[in-house]
């Protein structure tokens, strides 16, 4: 399963309020999030971490035919992403959310909308940070297994031994072991030389100055 | 031994005190005091300490025939033996030298990676001791009688055996470090343990009212193990070990036994001793030859 990340440009928060936009005393507890995307991506996840953040709805507008102008169509509405909003729990979570959630198809997605609410007067702010959006990626490349592993033999009805036949589970625990202190013999050898110079057991100097 | 026990003077304990205020209390303070310096000062704590260490390492079955030879062999390693005679000739002093380098190769099983290392280092160490006429360091004389020896002890047929020998013997002049010793070591061991699997092996493959095994089953099976090994020749480690086992289980081993069988080929006996050839030659093939 792998994903591959979509280049996009995450506008900033604009916070939703009533009235003069100036007043600092009152916060607002509705904020949005544009996301725009260079070039026309399907969608398979998106991935953030929530920051205080109570409910959250995205909206997208979509690419749907040349002639018709793309429309915003809601395709996740107040996902809850705090059960309590006055609580601490999922208020710094990491959040992941896939297509199949999702109530529209989201093949060709220009634009992206998220809607943050956090109606709870207790925190100074909310946001959802290091948000990432994913597409399908390649299918995971193919690898080479051997071939006892692919092909598996299939498990036959073995045929009524001849009797007579020595106990094979015992003759192969024993010859799993000599396999054993085999492999180790051959596994741990030094190396270490003794200096032999010899040529054929002999260090006869005219021998020796040929080689 | 009687010759060599002396009876120490005891030491007196409150004469050379000076203050001779609380002469009770020191006496007996300086009586506790002295046994325990006695004991340090004739170096038993450190020798009865090592002593259990060892029998802690090897683990005996008999810890007191344990004990026994091992304070046996530390008598005769101490120089003051307390004069039993004149000094041993250079054969016996070399006997002896073989016999407790085996003594200490014996302690551990190989399995036992470390404690066989440890015991392969003092074994080195006492064979490589400089007697008066020779230089020290472990010639190859020595190396290859012991390893003879071990392969004789442990009830391996010669011919068996001797391929082995022929691989990791060294010449008598060369100069045999402990790296190659301690290789030649574990191989012997290790081959010995092999040899006695496979003799348990025959067994289990013997006809037990002929008491000899079917050749054509017998080479099945060594036929197997030689695949086996083969296959685990190029194969990275995790995979060889699958494939190994894919390849001796005992369905796989069932099946070559059969086939074998059913093959129109005439039964024929297969002795103990060439079963024990062929399997060897399988292990032996796979050791490094010293070079």
């Amino acid at each position: 399963m792998s994903r591959v990340s979509v280049p996009c440009h995450v506008k900033g928060t604009v916070a939703l309020q009533v009235g003069d936009v100036r007043t600092s005393q009152g916060r607002p507890g509705v904020l949005v999030i544009d996301v725009t995307f260079p070039s026309v991506a399907p969608f398979e996840e998106i991935m953030f971490k929530n920051y205080y953040t109570a409910f959250l709805s995205i909206r997208v507008r979509q690419h749907t035919s040349p002639h018709t102008p793309a429309k915003w169509v809601t395709c996740l509405r107040d996902y809850c992403l705090m059960p309590d909003p006055h609580s601490e729990e999922g208020a710094q979570e990491y959040v992941s959310l896939f297509k199949h959630q999702m109530l529209c198809d989201m093949a060709r997605v220009l634009e992206l909308r998220l809607i943050l609410r956090q109606p709870s007067p207790l925190w100074l702010s909310f946001t959802v940070e290091e948000l990432q959006i994913y597409q399908q990626g390649s299918k995971s490349p193919s690898m080479t297994f051997p071939k006892w592993l692919s092909h598996p033999v299939p498990c036959e009805q073995p045929a009524p031994l001849i009797e007579g036949l020595p106990d094979p589970s015992r003759v192969s625990s024993e010859v799993q072991q000599m396999w054993a202190l085999t492999e180790m013999i051959r596994a741990s050898h030094t190396s270490t030389r003794i200096g032999r110079f010899d040529v054929d057991g002999c260090y006869d100097l005219n021998l020796l100055s040929y080689t | 031994m009687a010759a060599v026990e002396k009876r120490r003077p005891a030491v007196a304990p409150a004469a050379s005190f000076p203050d001779s205020g609380r002469p009770a209390v020191s006496r007996t303070a300086a009586a506790t005091e002295s046994e325990e310096d006695f004991l340090r000062q004739v170096g038993v704590t450190e020798m009865l300490r090592a002593a259990l260490l060892k029998v802690l390492e090897a683990r005996p079955e008999e810890p007191i025939a344990f004990l026994a030879h091992y304070f046996e062999n530390m008598g005769l390693r101490s120089p003051a033996n307390g004069g039993a005679g004149e000094p041993p000739g250079q054969l016996l002093l070399q006997q002896q030298r073989l016999g407790r380098a085996l003594w200490h190769l014996r302690l551990a099983h190989h399995s036992q990676r470390t404690a066989f290392n440890n015991n392969v280092g003092v074994a080195y160490e006492c064979l490589s001791a400089s007697g008066r006429k020779k230089k020290p360091g472990l010639d190859g004389r020595t190396y290859s009688e012991l390893l003879k020896r071990i392969c004789r002890d442990g009830e391996a047929p010669e011919e068996v055996v001797a391929p082995l020998l022929h691989k990791i013997q060294c010449r008598d002049h060369e100069a045999v470090p402990l790296d190659v010793f301690r290789a030649g070591m574990l191989t012997c061991f290790v081959l010995l343990e092999f040899v006695a699997r496979a003799g348990a092996l025959y067994q289990l493959l013997e006809d037990p009212t002929l008491a000899v095994a079917d050749r054509r089953v017998g080479q099945a099976v060594l036929d197997t193990l030689e695949g086996a090994l083969q296959a685990s020749d190029g194969a990275a480690v995790p995979a060889c070990f699958l494939e190994a086992g894919s390849r001796l289980g005992p369905d796989s081993l069932a099946l070559a036994m059969d086939r074998a069988l059913v093959a129109r080929r005439p039964s024929s006996p297969m002795t103990r001793e060439e079963f024990l050839e062929k399997a060897a030659a399988l292990f032996i093939a796979k050791v490094k030859p010293v070079g």
